[in-house]
């Protein structure tokens, strides 16, 4: 099969998803249902579909997206099969600086959330950067960064128990949930995460290169360090972004672009889309289970990604040397 | 001039650790303690007499069972910090980056959610109830350290710089089912985070009780252990030609922290990084002789978690705030260090 139709099989599913996350929650919807109750604002599910199903179906699908794309840019550019945005601790860099932002001020609109989260990631990022230094093995480089992101959720962690928040904001900065988030945040999220996705496309054939290493990609004309730097910008920005909706969702940057990459092989062209559809499945699919699993109780998605994402973590593991 | 530098090397932390305990018996106390109250309250225990007034009693029956159960805590996280490093020789060993921690807490968080869900027939329950949680804990943890050594073990040894992220990773995963168990028990999530953050506030002479058999026990194994452990940091192949039997000794050091983290777990929730950071301070002080690492990491850790606590305590007051919560945070950048001085690929 050609990797094209593999990525029009990758949306079909993608939509499938987002359909099935509509019909699940603390009540069954049948489709029927759904579709009258969008058109029809005098119908009485209409509240529940408009004012909270769509809005987290749909940000499931962007962050999702997003994360996912932020992963396979950064493990394509320093070679490092086990770097995502989570395991090289930009995810709690992001989280711990939103954080941080949402307890200084309180009272300040949440356009603030995704430019802090953003800022925290860069900043996470460099540290990241400046601690490992330039020649680090994949191994160390993810040991600095899982420690790394250990500390950052040590001081959440220190905030949210000092700060008594309630367990929901807790669990949504330290773990990941799409608990609760409403238009507001598809107003500010969607339009960004809608321009950075397709910026990443235009990377494509410099990707490629860069993955023949670093002294063939300048050989054959890519200015290497410019390209570096704004694709790990785009992806860490991106990573902010997210994480400034859904807090640190784990894993889903790390296992969404090699599922992808199994799936189309590794040209950029058809890695990015596949990786941006795998990762908007899988979280899109986490969130409705932990929305449907014993309702009206509601469980962190974040926890549903680890709960695929580690496993895999263990098998990339036990493969690298 | 060595044996004053290696009596004040002992001396100093003993007097510290003496300190610290009187600080803790009687500062930020909601009603107010005075230190002549907590002497009082020990002779008035002793003697069996009744006490003068209600801040006697509160050193008695609050503070002294917190300051205990975290000098033990302290001391057996520390010492199983030193042990781990030393079998693994990998400086970033300890209980909690080994998963051991996480492992023994989804064995407590399971046992206690198929007690409140009544899942299983109450006959079974029974006997649920009658094993004690530090068991349970002790069970878990076994589970991911097995798990852990699973993953970094190829070519015929543990690969050492899978080691860690094996051990986060398995963390992750056990924190993750344990969570999804918590969330769906529990009634009350907020307790949830608070437990998993690790801390002495809440703890009574009960807890002390079921906490004090479980570390005892391991301790005779280790007084027979003692003499051999340097040895261990001999490769294996030259300790087994000295006469040692490798594999037995690993499954005892195995077997002494499964217990202990189990433990104290069980009794105060998770607390992370006192076993990564204390045997790094310990060999700082008294150098690489490991037969005298283990009662300075034991008192070190004791030290560590009382001043930890006291901290904790003055940061919230008049609230509480876990210990774990001001443990992780001055052991995560040490980990960073840690992580970054080892010379690995």
């Amino acid at each position: 099969m050609k990797a094209r139709h593999k990525l029009l099989i990758l949306s079909a599913i993608a939509l499938c998803t987002f359909f099935t996350s509509l019909m699940f929650g603390a009540q069954f919807l049948n489709p029927k249902t759904i579709i009258q109750a969008l058109i029809d604002p005098a119908h009485n599910q209409h509240f529940a579909i408009w004012e909270n199903r769509l809005p987290r179906a749909l940000l499931a699908l962007a962050i999702g997206a997003a994360l996912a794309t932020s992963g396979a840019i950064i493990q394509g550019i320093i070679h490092n099969p086990l770097a995502s945005p989570d395991i090289l601790s930009i995810n709690h860099g992001a989280s711990l600086s939103a954080v941080s932002c949402l307890m200084l001020f309180p009272s300040v609109g949440l356009w603030l959330l995704p430019l802090s989260a953003s800022i925290g990631a860069l900043t996470a990022f460099f540290i990241l950067l400046i601690i490992a230094g330039k020649r680090t093995g994949p191994l160390k480089m993810a040991l600095i960064g899982v420690a790394l992101s250990a500390f950052y959720s040590a001081i959440i962690d220190y905030l949210m128990l000092g700060a008594r928040q309630e367990i929901n904001s807790a669990i949504l900065w330290l773990t990941g949930s799409l608990w609760g988030r409403s238009w507001h945040f598809v107003a500010y999220a969607f339009p960004l995460i809608a321009l950075l996705l397709p910026l990443s496309f235009i990377f494509c054939k410099a990707l490629d290169l860069l993955a023949l290493g670093e002294q063939k990609a300048a050989s054959l004309g890519v200015n290497v360090r410019a390209n570096r730097l704004s694709l790990l910008t785009l992806a860490v920005i991106m990573a902010g972004i997210s994480v400034s909706v859904a807090g640190p969702i784990s894993f889903l940057g790390l296992i969404a672009p090699h599922l992808a990459r199994r799936i189309v092989g590794g040209r950029h062209r058809y890695l990015l889309p596949a990786s941006m559809l795998t990762g908007a499945i899988i979280l899109s699919m986490s969130d409705t289970l932990v929305r449907s699993i014993a309702p009206p109780l509601e469980l962190p998605a974040g926890v549903f990604t680890a709960l695929i994402g580690a496993p895999y973590f263990f098998y990339l593991l036990r493969r690298t040397k | 001039m060595n044996r004053i530098k290696s009596l004040a090397q002992w001396l100093l932390p003993i007097l510290l650790l003496a300190y610290f305990i009187l600080l803790n018996a009687y500062l930020y106390s909601p009603i107010a303690i005075t230190t002549t109250d907590v002497f009082h309250a020990l002779t008035h225990k002793l003697q069996n007499t009744p006490y003068d007034n209600i801040a006697q009693r509160l050193v008695i029956d609050i503070r002294l069972p917190r300051i205990i159960i975290a000098l033990l805590t302290g001391a057996i996280l520390g010492i199983s910090g030193l042990l781990m490093q030393t079998i693994t020789r990998n400086p970033l060993a300890s209980p909690s980056l080994l998963s051991i921690n996480a492992g023994a807490s989804l064995g407590v968080i399971l046992t206690s959610a198929m007690m409140t869900l009544n899942i299983f027939p109450s006959a079974i329950t029974g006997i649920f109830t009658h094993i004690s949680l530090s068991l349970a804990a002790a069970i878990g943890a076994f589970f991911s350290w097995t798990l852990v050594l699973w993953i970094s073990y190829s070519d015929g040894r543990i690969q050492q710089n899978r080691l860690i992220l094996a051990g986060v990773a398995v963390s992750a995963f056990c924190m993750a089912i344990g969570k999804v168990a918590m969330i769906l028990a529990e009634d009350q999530a907020s307790g949830i985070l608070r437990w998993l953050a690790g801390g002495f506030s809440n703890m009574t002479w009960e807890k002390l009780y079921y906490f004090l058999p479980f570390v005892i026990l391991p301790i005779l194994p280790l007084l027979w252990l003692i003499p051999k452990l340097n040895l261990l940091r001999l490769s294996d192949e030259s300790a087994q030609s000295l006469g040692l039997s490798i594999q037995t000794i690993r499954r005892m050091i195995y077997g002494i922290v499964l217990i202990w983290v189990g433990a104290s777990v069980a009794t105060t929730g998770p607390i992370a990084f006192v076993g990564l950071l204390i045997p790094h301070i310990s060999k700082y002080i008294i150098g690489y002789d490991l037969r005298t690492n283990i009662p300075m990491c034991a008192l070190l850790g004791a030290l560590f978690l009382l001043i930890a606590d006291l901290i904790a305590t003055a940061l919230a007051y008049p609230s509480q705030m876990p210990a774990g919560a001001v443990v992780a945070i001055i052991g995560a950048p040490c980990f960073v260090l840690l992580a970054k001085l080892r010379n690995a690929k």
